[in-house]
């Protein structure tokens, strides 16, 4: 017999990573105040176009942007990044952790007219084990039984306390999509969801237009929008997204009303638009990480003491200013601070040392011998390149041979998979540790880690972080884990980015958050 | 003439045939592939690996190769798995959009151009002379991309006439569009503008010391009809010339200002197949804006003949 837990939100949330997102000029997560309107055609602006409309097979950003306005999953993350039910009326976890019991919501409706139903769960569910780009969180289920039309039961091989948090996480969505769809293959589904908005067209280099689904079946248990879930209420007729790769024409657009709102817009940008009585900006903080990967597989990095010579000769300050136009915060943490899995002050002795003296003390230690060291980094994200050039400089100033390699993104991303060709590689981890701790250990680990050479201490905590049913044990995983980044100088953390979102003024009751959310808001 | 025009056509064949060949090496010794670009940056080398197998990226480059010239044979040129759409439909939709750009372009730079060049030449050596040629070298010396964020700040954010970017088909709104091209072939046009002012400046100065020349206004003709009718026609053939050597720069030129003005043309299909590593579209891109520069190429030659009568082809 199966011992039951309910697991309410409270427990959901201290079961993932939880995100402190301050916004200013925010609205508040109650019923708002002021009169709702429908009716408009709102446009948003973002630089790249996605990928795929597929949700499940894209974690980019673009795509995600579009595909949360269409699609719902079982689980989804509240406005501080902890899970909570959507699709789902709750979950019922087992007591030994290998059995999870989802009563669904009644009466949700796909895109198509078509009723939810545990089939339809049952058939997404397996599709994103296939074709899913974060296939690995369905590795660990064993089976999926639909003993009526409203329940799905999930059976796990083992113990997955990060199920959930993976289910959950809007970085490629477990979209649940009607049966007939998951059978096909990644990026040949029809666009059809559940959520509040419907796809109307994708014009290739152009644009994407959502319109309103008036038979959007609202999640009554809930009171207003919350993060990704909550109860959503679609205003605008219309949502276009249009895809406009130059940042100044954006900005133009923005400022000549032609676009309502940005996903982004720079720093400057949004310092000089500030006296602007039509635009309101949003600082959404933290946004990401600023990381310098390393390679362990390589001369000079794969020698500790070199390692920590880079620890100590970074000066976070310098590099954060630059790369991110001020928009920064200094933390040491491989975890948001506010969050469940933050480890409080463990390695925090050892970042941002800039001591240029003890870094070189490290190298002589190394034995380094002017051996060249390739910090590669990309064109493609502008706050790569330009904190590759600022640890570039800051490298060079303490005697190591940098050659700084600029590349675009694909080249970059497909380097740093090679043992050779890179020692350092700048890289801003986002999505990841909002989702909690599972990737972010999970990236330094495995069978593939990074850093290429697997190191026992990590993969250790990654295996209790991803095993163990107490909460307690897997805070000190993560604990373990911040500390053997700092001990071992496996990677560094410059620190925390930020971002600003944009939108005209009269777009009423925007909320930043890890998307440009266009459910309940509306034109005044 | 017309032995000669498929002359060139065949001609034109092996031409394409080395272009196809040595842009799918080169592309395939670039790193990085659309699988990249899906998974994310936290995609495990497992993920990767599946994902490839589903694009079917895994299959050596040979075997790729071999399957792509077999396609072309067929007139396909295959399918792009990000796009979802074959190729050719993909380029055929952009078409009318870069062509569009590029054409009207090339109106303002030959029209604008050539008068501006006959009006400093028959004011040779004067204030207007000077202004023209003045003007004529700074649009010669402007980057476009920066002139399309300067006339986007005056235009739309300033004055508010024009539309910052985005595009309206000619077929649905004829007015839309010339409102949403205007800036982009402005921008795309004034460095060509520059050039023909020059060149035709100068080729009218030559003209302009003519016997014949001589002779029309000795005989009474009017001004405007020397300089229009009898000068302005011997002007042509260095103007065809330069404006068929401008359609190639234009197209290039069109790659950066469709980024610009998010105008959903070839270039940009071409910048973002590159910057996702869509094979495919990158290939057919290539192959398609080779033909069309061999294609100018003929249509120059052939205008040649048309407006030269000394110029005779097909002997």
């Amino acid at each position: 017999m199966i011992t039951r837990r309910r697991l309410g939100r409270r427990d959901l949330g201290r079961g993932a990573a939880g995100l402190a997102a301050a916004a200013l000029g925010a609205g508040t997560l109650a019923a708002p105040a002021i009169a709702q309107r429908r009716g408009g055609e709102v446009v948003i602006a973002q630089q790249a176009q996605p990928p795929s409309l597929d949700a499940a097979t894209s974690s980019a950003q673009s795509s995600r942007n579009i595909t949360l306005h269409i699609f719902e999953t079982l689980f989804a993350r509240d406005e501080a990044g902890n899970p909570m039910p959507d699709l789902a009326e709750g979950v019922n976890v087992s007591a030994d952790g290998l059995t999870y019991t989802f009563p669904l919501r009644r009466g949700v409706k796909f895109h198509n007219g078509k009723v939810m139903t545990s089939a339809d769960v049952k058939a997404s569910l397996e599709r994103y084990g296939r074709v899913g780009a974060s296939a690995a969180i369905m590795r660990p289920v064993d089976a999926i039984e639909t003993p009526d039309s409203n329940t799905v039961v999930v059976r796990l091989k083992e113990p997955s306390p990060g199920f959930i948090a993976g289910i959950s996480s809007p970085r490629a969505p477990c979209a649940i999509i009607p049966a007939e769809e998951a059978a096909k293959a990644a990026g040949q589904i029809e666009i059809i969801g559940t959520g509040p908005f419907r796809f109307v067209e994708y014009r290739p280099d152009s644009h994407v237009k959502l319109a309103r689904f008036e038979d959007y079946t609202q999640n009554t248990n809930f009171q207003a929008r919350d993060g990704f879930g909550g109860r959503k209420t679609a205003y605008f007729d219309t949502v276009t997204i249009r895809f406009v790769p130059e940042a100044g024409a954006r900005t133009a657009g923005l400022q000549t009303g032609e676009l309502h709102v940005l996903e982004a817009l720079a720093v400057p940008a949004a310092q000089r638009l500030r006296g602007d009585r039509n635009i309101r900006t949003y600082e959404m903080m933290p946004w990401a990480f600023q990381t310098l990967m390393l390679n362990h597989a390589q001369a000079p990095t794969a020698n500790l003491a070199f390692r920590r010579a880079l620890q100590a000769a970074l000066d976070m300050e310098e590099i954060m200013a630059i790369s991110t136009d001020g928009l920064f915060r200094l933390t040491h943490g491989w975890q948001h601070p506010g969050t469940t899995y933050f480890a409080g002050d463990v390695g925090k002795e050892l970042y941002n040392l800039k001591d240029a003296n003890r870094a070189r003390a490290l190298l002589r230690e190394a034995n380094y011998r002017g051996e060249e060291f390739i910090i590669l980094t990309d064109s493609s994200f502008s706050n790569h390149k330009a904190a590759g050039e600022v640890a570039a400089e800051q490298l060079k100033a303490v005697g190591i041979n940098v050659r700084l390699n600029v590349v675009d993104w694909p080249t970059a991303f497909n380097q740093r998979t090679r043992r050779e060709g890179w020692h350092m590689w700048v890289l801003m981890f986002g999505i990841e540790p909002y989702e909690g701790p599972f990737n972010v250990v999970g990236f330094f680990s495995g069978q593939a880690p990074i850093q290429h050479e697997r190191d026992p201490v990590i993969e250790d905590a990654n295996r209790r972080l991803n095993t163990s049913l107490s909460e307690a044990d897997r805070r000190q995983a993560v604990a373990d884990f911040q500390r053997r980044m700092y001990d071992h100088a496996i990677a560094i953390k410059c620190g925390d980015v930020g971002i600003v979102q944009a939108t005209r003024a009269n777009i009423a009751n925007y909320r930043p958050y890890r998307i440009p959310r266009m459910w309940d808001c509306w034109f005044t | 003439m017309l032995r000669y025009t498929l002359g060139r056509l065949l001609s034109a064949i092996p031409v394409l045939a080395v272009v196809s060949l040595v842009s799918f090496a080169i592309i395939a010794l670039v790193p990085g592939d659309m699988a990249s670009e899906m998974a994310g940056p936290s995609a495990t080398a497992e993920e990767l690996a599946r994902l490839r197998a589903e694009l079917g990226l895994d299959k050596p480059i040979l075997e790729r190769m071999v399957e792509w010239y077999g396609a072309l044979l067929r007139g396909d040129l295959g399918q792009s798995v990000l796009l979802r759409r074959s190729v050719s439909e993909a380029i055929l939709e952009r078409l009318p959009v870069t062509l569009g750009l590029t054409f009207l372009a090339l109106g303002f730079a030959i029209v604008l151009g050539v008068l501006a060049g006959m009006v400093a030449a028959v004011r040779a050596n004067t204030w207007t002379d000077q202004g023209v040629m003045a003007l004529a070298l700074i649009g010669l010396s402007l980057p476009d991309f920066w002139l399309g964020l300067v006339f986007i700040w005056a235009f739309a954010v300033k004055l508010g006439w024009l539309p910052t970017g985005g595009y309206v088909p000619l077929a649905e709104d004829p007015l839309g569009w010339l409102r949403a091209m205007a800036m982009p072939a402005a921008a795309l046009a004034l460095t060509q503008m520059g050039l023909l002012a020059r060149m035709t400046r100068a080729s009218m100065l030559e003209v302009l010391r003519q016997d014949y020349v001589r002779t029309a206004r000795a005989k009474g003709l009017p001004g405007w009809v020397v300089v229009g009718r009898h000068a302005g026609a011997n002007v042509l053939v260095p103007v065809i010339t330069v404006a068929g050597v401008s359609v190639g720069i234009l197209l290039g030129g069109a790659v950066v200002i469709e980024q610009v003005f998010a105008l959903p043309g070839v270039g940009r299909l071409i910048i973002g197949a590159i910057q996702r590593r869509d094979y495919p579209v990158i290939q057919g891109g290539l192959l398609l804006t080779a033909t069309i520069f061999v294609l100018v190429n003929l249509v120059v030659d052939l205008l040649y003949a048309a407006v030269d009568p000394r110029v005779r082809y097909g002997r």
